[in-house]
């Protein structure tokens, strides 16, 4: 039950931060379909900067800034540029999965694999056999109450919320919807770069392109089940998480059984039923628009 | 107010104009150098690798690029290798190859098969060879085609296992359920049984093969279970698999390439070899034979491409232990080895699960 619950906490640690990067760009206004590249961005940027520097906290802070450059680029693209936000995304995904492979070539001369010496610190022993889980792990649930704090009891959260549904009121009040995006994408830029870093550095301490999977799009769709909320959506993807181990585990114990391509699509297929789910329970399919996907 | 709308107007015009002469400069420099420069060097001879799993595998991709590198250097032609990450590409790049004059064209894995069978016989001065593949049927004289009894590695890797394993319970981990995946698992599962019937093989697929993230959590789950010993077949993923067999003492992998050796020097204990490298070698070095024609090589056990081997850096880091238990059950592993190249063992290639 232990190493079960270990596992849980590893596969969705990462995919909890994209997806608070996703909620405050939803509840801002963006659409937010670059997670994938940004999070890909983080990973490469925490392992290269560990080989370079031999420093966590230096790589995490180089993370950290290429990150919230590529957030800025987005925000450029998207308020400046006047690009669609959902097209603009993926182009930042594109980006960061291309981008990540050719700066390992460049650098290494080769698509390889690196390797760093050391990852995200780790609790340690003392905690027993929780002791292999990251500090980024044991950090989650402060990050998530603080970040509830953050979007449901203060005023920026509550101008950030305004720029999404009713930008017009916002501006009445001598607010900046822009402004306002552009924070939100930062913010999401730093919790990417820790994402990225978990996923990277959490347990496995080695950089392989392309190996965020999906799961920044896994994040979008956890955002648009927990309806953007601060709670709701990183409980979905803590679902999605546990779902996925569950699945491997069915694999183990029936596949003999039933066919592992079933087992495999059981976490995918909740997803899809969670999202209409999420979207009829709140009254969603009736006409488009964003307002129907955050809480009210 | 009138005045400032026109200037406004006047600068978007502009503004949208030199976004637009940008964008065509861009689509210009994009099409020089990606469709100019290689009919320029296709003077000298093209090689070219088509990949539909990205480099950076520490395993069969890499190795192809590392030996198709070599062997332009070895010939003064030009090589380029590229990554055809989506299905709808696959015939845009083979046309763009074949209108570049390429010399030989290698493609990679089942799913290209088509593209080729349509687009060979209009090129008929490229030469294609397809790593992993049924053959071509009507056979067409410009391609070549390479299938791989990789399932007598993993009926061996069953072997081992079985004898090697102190739980009773061995793993494999693939990369997706694909029909020639399917076999490698039913062969390894066969050959554990032959061994031990009492073995409980667990298996999973991660459904990537580039997902090392979720390989750790398949394989950190099967130790949990039991395992002591898992086979690898997903790439990319195995780095994640070697990662799990690392956080604890008395767990061992079998991967698929010499080059993961370093990343776990005290787990991965054997490797079901598939030197995709030394197949392309060959291969696109027949092809450059001015009489070559093309028709279907099937690789084996004793090919030198496809083996079963003992990690010679295991037995040198590994727990003394346990590579002592390696060194001791070796002679049996060699001998099964031995009587399926003689054909005395008849390993089963079942693609069903």
């Amino acid at each position: 039950m232990i190493d079960l619950l270990i596992a849980i906490l590893r596969s969705g640690t990462p995919l909890v931060y994209i997806t608070l990067a996703g909620v405050i760009a939803q509840r801002s206004g963006v659409w937010h379909l670059g997670l994938e590249g940004i999070m890909i961005i983080g990973a490469c940027a925490t392992i290269l900067g560990i080989v370079a520097t031999g420093s966590f906290a230096l790589a995490l802070l180089i993370a950290v800034l290429l990150c919230v450059a590529a957030s800025v680029l987005l925000w450029v693209v998207i308020e400046k540029l006047r690009a669609n936000p959902i097209i603009a995304g993926l182009g930042m995904t594109g980006l960061g999965l291309g981008g990540t492979a050719l700066a390992v070539e460049a650098i290494f001369g080769s698509q390889a694999t690196v390797s760093a010496p050391f990852g995200v610190p780790r609790i340690g022993d003392s905690f027993g056999r929780f002791g292999v889980l990251s500090i980024f792990v044991v950090a989650l649930p402060v990050v998530v109450a603080l970040f509830w704090v953050l979007l449901r009891r203060t005023r920026f959260g509550l101008r950030l919320a305004a720029s999404g549904e009713h930008p017009f009121a916002l501006r009445s009040i001598g607010g900046n919807p822009s402004a306002m995006r552009l924070a939100a994408l930062v913010i999401g830029g730093v919790l990417c770069a820790i994402g990225g870093a978990e996923l990277a550095g959490g347990s496995l301490q080695f950089f392989a392109q392309g190996m965020t999977a999906g799961r920044g799009f896994m994040a979008f769709a956890a955002v648009v089940f927990g309806a953007a909320h601060p709670v709701a959506a990183p409980a979905a993807a803590l679902l999605f998480a546990i779902l996925g181990t569950l699945g491997i585990r069915a694999q183990l114990l029936f596949g003999e059984k039933v066919p592992h391509d079933l087992l495999q699509a059981v976490p995918y297929l909740t997803t899809v039923v969670g999202v209409w789910l999420s979207s009829r329970l709140r009254g969603g399919g009736d006409g488009g628009g964003y307002g129907e996907l955050r809480d009210r | 107010m009138t005045h400032d709308r026109k200037t406004r107007r006047i600068r978007l015009n502009l503004r949208r104009r030199g976004l637009l002469k940008g964008a065509a400069a861009g689509l210009a420099l994009t099409l020089a150098l990606g469709f100019g420069a290689p009919q320029a060097r296709a003077a000298e001879g093209l090689l070219a690798l088509v990949h539909t799993q990205a480099a950076g595998d520490n395993g069969p991709v890499d190795s192809m690029i590392a030996r198709l590198n070599e062997l332009a250097e070895e010939t003064g032609m030009t090589a380029r290798a590229i990554y055809a990450q989506d299905p709808a590409t696959y015939e845009t790049i083979f046309r763009t190859l074949g209108d570049a004059g390429a010399t030989v064209i290698v493609t990679t894995f089942a799913e290209v098969g088509e593209p080729v069978k349509a687009l060979a016989p209009l090129y008929p001065e490229t030469r294609w060879i397809e790593l992993y593949a049924d053959p071509v049927e009507p056979a067409l004289p410009n391609v070549a085609t390479v299938s791989y009894d990789y399932h007598l590695g993993c009926y061996l890797a069953g072997v081992f296992g079985a004898l090697i394993s102190e739980s009773g319970t061995i793993g494999y981990v693939g990369g997706a359920s694909l029909p020639t995946l399917n076999a490698d698992l039913n062969a390894l599962r066969a050959g554990a049984l032959s061994v031990d019937p009492d073995i409980t093989v667990l298996s999973a697929f991660a459904g990537s093969f580039q997902d090392p993230a979720k390989g750790q959590e398949i394989a950190t789950q099967m130790y949990t279970e039991g395992a002591d010993f898992i086979q690898t077949d997903s790439a990319a993923t195995d780095a994640g698999i070697i990662a799990a067999a690392n956080e604890a003492e008395g767990r061992m992998v079998s991967a698929i390439s010499p080059a993961q050796y370093r990343l776990g020097p005290s787990t991965v204990a054997t490797l079901v070899s598939l030197d995709f490298g030394q197949s392309l070698y060959n291969e696109v070095s027949r092809a450059l034979d001015p009489g070559w024609s093309g028709g279907h090589v099937s690789t084996g056990l004793g090919s030198g491409v496809i083996d079963f081997l003992a990690s010679p850096v295991f037995a040198e880091e590994g727990p003394e232990a346990l590579a002592a238990k390696v060194r001791a059950v070796w002679p049996e592993v060699e001998a099964i080895r031995q009587k399926i190249i003689d054909g005395e063992i008849e390993v089963p290639f079942d693609t069903t699960l």
